[in-house]
């Protein structure tokens, strides 16, 4: 091997980011013209590995700079700044089904990021690696406090940003797997908001009384985010995924307590019985569940569940009713629920009612469900436990992997903005058509 | 809408409605009664602002840029930064702007008009810092375990106040924290072959060029230089060579000598993942002349040398290159009128026995010499004279490069740590404070690009 390529220097800068930052992965030094991979690898809790790759030439002074040059081939391809987090799949071998989610968001993730001789795709592990660095990826920045919350019988988390506040607050919903999910609320805890995480499918108080949780659990969860002395209890927003959106809609139009600033609906629909608790809602889809088709690899595909869009009124939230703005976020691939359908519906809905105003829908050709915070990889399908299914199913979400990924980028950054100018600049409800 | 216009009646009444229920589940909702009051206190006619910093968590040479958003126009406002040292002193520091009609502030292009530096300084609040206690006056900050980060609270205030002053609302905040080691760097404590120190190694398979690291005659082993360093791709090893518990002898005299610095210089060599033939060496102060003296006399070819404000030789040093006391010599001492001690005019060439000069004619790598104008402990200037004039009597003036900074003092360390124009030397038989000379603004400069120089030097010479 020649002995300038010892010499190959390799840094990520910053090598400590937050999870929705973008670093520049630099390379100097090496031969001009010099073939090279650059390699991300990434242990997860569960202890599977995820890597990524890109192929790259040297110019002419020995350098690359992942921001500004092209990947000839790898996971991802073309100048991709941030691919060697998006692109990221399970090594070869692994179990199908995967999807990766942290859980203990205290720590951060951890990636290896290496550079080989030559243009490799495979046996990684046999190569010694030219150079080699570690980055840390966080949800949580210095300062934001977690704060379990249980009163009123809630299984929450609260995340609180440094300061003395007060601060705007967020209820964030996820959807029909269920747990309390937590990495959402923590990144925009450190983007300034009081984010109270709730978990309303397999609360505590759910697992020990075998009853669903009613809509006062989701005031109460208000209540407790309002009245709490570091957040300021008039800017409050929700931000639901999924079955979370079925929630944050019937929250927004028809809670006498629950008063937003602004909601955020990703991946989701408004189709669901107007005056129905959470138990109810889900039977209510369970009804249609003959609606399931399977795709040839035999995953589930649920959206034609809540198709047609129906026209009786007790069965859509009554958008036409809303006060606040909402942001709709909507995978057009999405094979989990009928967004788009839905999103459609909700505009017409609010024209006739003439608060279109207040509707901004961000649309994603080819993104699927699973519209997450940025730079972290696409699951097409995984394996899925609902709690209305006992056993796991591999449940299809969609999406293409490059689109999904930018679609994910450009939604966080969107939302992000939303939410601080509804929520901090103290606008008047408006839409966001410069989003 | 506005939930805080509310009477409490009818906030009760709602509670009774619809919280009730769910309360008696657990009994009660505590701070409720309590919370309600403040709810009406606090609630928003104001709209808080927004403090923040990226990167969050920074390597100590990485800039970081802050913003407060979302506040009203042509708004004067304080950004305050407030860090505890390792001692526990509270050090902090303060600047004054005004918002625009964009209703932000952005420190990386305003201009500051008032506190502890003036002018667009994006790292200001940290070069800037201050012992709050004027009682401390005299500190210099340092990191004595360089495994954990800085913590600074970087806050935003009403009006332009100082933090002293201790009325000021706090409108936002935002902590950050400053690295001195990147993720991966392994710290390993050298005790073998007789040699105290630190290495330093990058993250990655390596074999990685190295650096020996030397520091001055305060004693001790510094961490921090070694430890940026090896986050910036360089193995570095810093050794004691007095004043330490491990080493031999009375803590103010070098015990060792030659063959100590022989030695820490081949662990780098036979280290398995250090490039032999790319050691480089670097030194502060009195390390200079240590740096000399192992580039010509001890048998081993550095591939480049640093030299940061220090002699070309020592009365102090003799030729079995062990060194006297600091104190057994003190008649070129200068004493200010609050006496303090001024080194200075000890390193003067003039001051300076010609058997004691390290052979600089000798040197066969690279030599880059920073000097701060304002150094008050060493003869920098005149020093670096000496040596660009012997290289260039051999013939050699191709490997000499010199950074000259004015109003930079004497401890030009890593970028962005606050510039100590005077510190305490020692504490026995009495207090002597020590002047080393510097003001903030321009030692600052000096240290962002020196720093900066280093890196470069460094690449040129170990990496290509």
């Amino acid at each position: 091997m020649d002995r300038k390529q010892y010499c190959v220097k390799l840094s990520v800068q910053p090598s400590r980011g937050l999870m929705d930052e973008k670093f520049i992965v630099l390379i100097q030094n090496a031969l001009p013209g010099s073939q090279l991979t650059i390699r991300a690898l990434h242990q997860c809790e569960d202890g599977h590995s995820w890597e990524a790759f890109g192929h790259y030439t040297a110019d002419t002074t020995g350098t690359i700079n992942v921001s500004e040059d092209p990947s000839i081939g790898g996971t991802y391809s073309g100048v991709e700044q941030m691919g060697l987090l998006w692109s990221f799949r399970p090594i070869p071998g692994s179990k199908s089904g995967l999807r990766m989610r942290k859980k203990n968001i205290q720590t951060p993730m951890e990636v290896t990021i290496s550079v080989y001789q030559g243009h490799q795709t495979e046996g990684f592990a046999d190569l010694v690696p030219l150079s080699g660095v570690a980055v840390e990826r966080w949800y949580m920045a210095p300062g934001v406090r977690r704060i379990p919350v249980t009163e009123g019988g809630l299984t929450a988390a609260l995340f609180l940003p440094s300061g003395p506040g007060p601060f705007p607050g967020l209820l964030d919903l996820w959807g029909g797997g269920g747990q309390l999910v937590e990495y959402r609320a923590a990144l925009l805890a450190s983007h300034g908001f009081a984010s109270m995480a709730i978990d309303y499918l397999t609360a505590k108080i759910t697992m020990e009384t075998g009853k669903m949780v009613d809509n006062q659990y989701f005031e109460t969860a208000y209540r407790v985010l309002q009245q709490h002395p570091q957040v300021c209890g008039s800017k409050i927003a929700m931000i639901g995924l999924s079955f979370g959106t079925s929630i944050t809609l019937k929250m927004a139009v028809y809670s006498e307590v629950i008063k937003l600033s602004a909601a955020v609906c990703i991946s989701g629909s408004h189709v669901q019985p107007v005056d129905g608790s959470v138990e109810e809602i889900l039977r209510f889809f369970q009804k249609n569940g003959e609606k399931t088709r399977f795709s040839e690899k035999n995953e589930v595909i649920w959206r034609d569940l809540l198709l047609p869009i129906p026209t009786d009124p007790s069965l859509k939230v009554n958008v036409g009713r809303l006060q606040c703005p909402l942001l709709l976020v909507v995978g057009e691939d999405d094979q989990n629920w009928p967004s788009q359908e839905s999103a459609l519906d909700i505009k017409e809905m609010m024209a006739r009612a003439g608060n279109s105003h207040l509707l901004t829908v961000l649309s994603y050709p080819n993104a699927g469900h699973l519209i997450e915070p940025p730079y972290t990889p696409h699951a097409r399908s995984s394996t899925l436990k609902t709690v209305e299914i006992e056993e796991k199913v591999m449940c299809l979400w969609g999406g293409q992997t490059v689109e999904h990924s930018r679609a994910q980028e450009d939604a966080w950054k969107k939302m992000v903005v939303f939410l601080r100018e509804n929520l901090y600049g103290g606008r008047n409800p408006t839409s966001f058509s410069h989003l | 809408m506005f939930r805080a216009h509310m009477s409490v009646t009818r906030i009760w009444q709602l509670i009774e409605k619809r919280m009730m229920s769910c309360i008696s589940v657990r009994g009660k909702l505590p701070g409720l009664q309590r919370a309600v009051g403040e709810v009406r206190r606090k609630s928003s006619f104001r709209q808080s602002p927004l403090l923040s910093a990226a990167p969050v968590r920074a390597l100590i040479d990485e800039q970081i840029s802050i913003k407060g958003r979302f506040l009203s126009q042509n708004y004067p406002v304080t950004v305050c930064a407030q860090m505890h040292s390792e001692e526990g002193d509270l050090w902090e520091a303060f600047a004054h702007y005004t918002t625009n009609a964009s209703r932000s502030i952005n420190l990386t292009s305003d201009h500051s008009v008032g506190g502890s530096y003036l002018g667009c300084e994006p790292m200001g609040l940290f070069w800037a810092l201050e012992p709050a206690l004027r009682s401390r006056e005299s500190l210099r900050l340092r990191k004595r375990n360089v495994e954990t980060p800085y913590i600074v609270n970087i806050s935003l205030l009403e009006g332009h106040t100082s933090p002293s002053e201790g009325q000021s609302t706090e409108l936002a905040a935002v902590t950050v924290e400053r690295w001195y080691m990147a993720p991966g760097v392994r710290r390993i404590e050298i005790r073998q072959n007789k040699i105290v120190g630190t290495l330093f190694l990058p993250p990655g398979p390596g074999p990685f060029p190295a650096m020996l690291d030397l520091w001055g005659m305060g004693g001790g082993l510094s961490e921090d230089r070694s430890a940026l360093f090896a986050s910036r791709g360089f193995a570095s090893l810093s050794v004691a060579y007095m004043g330490h518990k491990d080493l031999p002898g009375p803590p103010d005299i070098m015990s060792v000598a030659d063959l100590y610095f022989k030695s820490a210089f081949q662990l780098l060599q036979d280290h398995c993942q250090v490039d032999a033939d790319r050691i480089g060496v670097i030194g502060l102060s009195f390390g200079v002349c240590l740096t000399l003296r192992i580039a010509t006399r001890i048998g081993v070819k550095p591939s480049c040398l640093i030299c940061i404000n220090g002699p070309v030789g020592s009365p102090l040093l003799d030729e079995d290159g062990k060194t006297k006391t600091i104190e057994s010599d003190q008649k070129h001492w200068e004493l200010d009128d609050r006496g303090r001690v001024s080194f200075r005019h000890v390193s003067l060439p003039d001051n300076l026995p010609p058997e004691n000069k390290q052979k600089v004619k000798n040197i066969t790598c690279p030599l880059m010499y920073i000097v701060g104008e304002d150094d008050l402990c060493a003869a920098s200037t005149e020093n670096a004279d000496v040596i660009e004039e012997a290289l260039r009597s051999a013939g050699k003036s191709q490997l000499f490069t010199r950074l000259s900074y004015p109003g930079a003092g004497h401890l030009i360390e890593p970028p962005y740590a606050p510039c100590a124009r005077v510190s305490l030397w020692r504490a026995k038989p009495e207090k002597l404070f020590t002047l080393w000379g510097g003001h903030p603004a321009p030692h600052a400069a000096a240290q962002e690009d020196s720093w900066k120089r280093i890196l470069e030097f460094m690449e040129t010479h170990l990496r290509r």
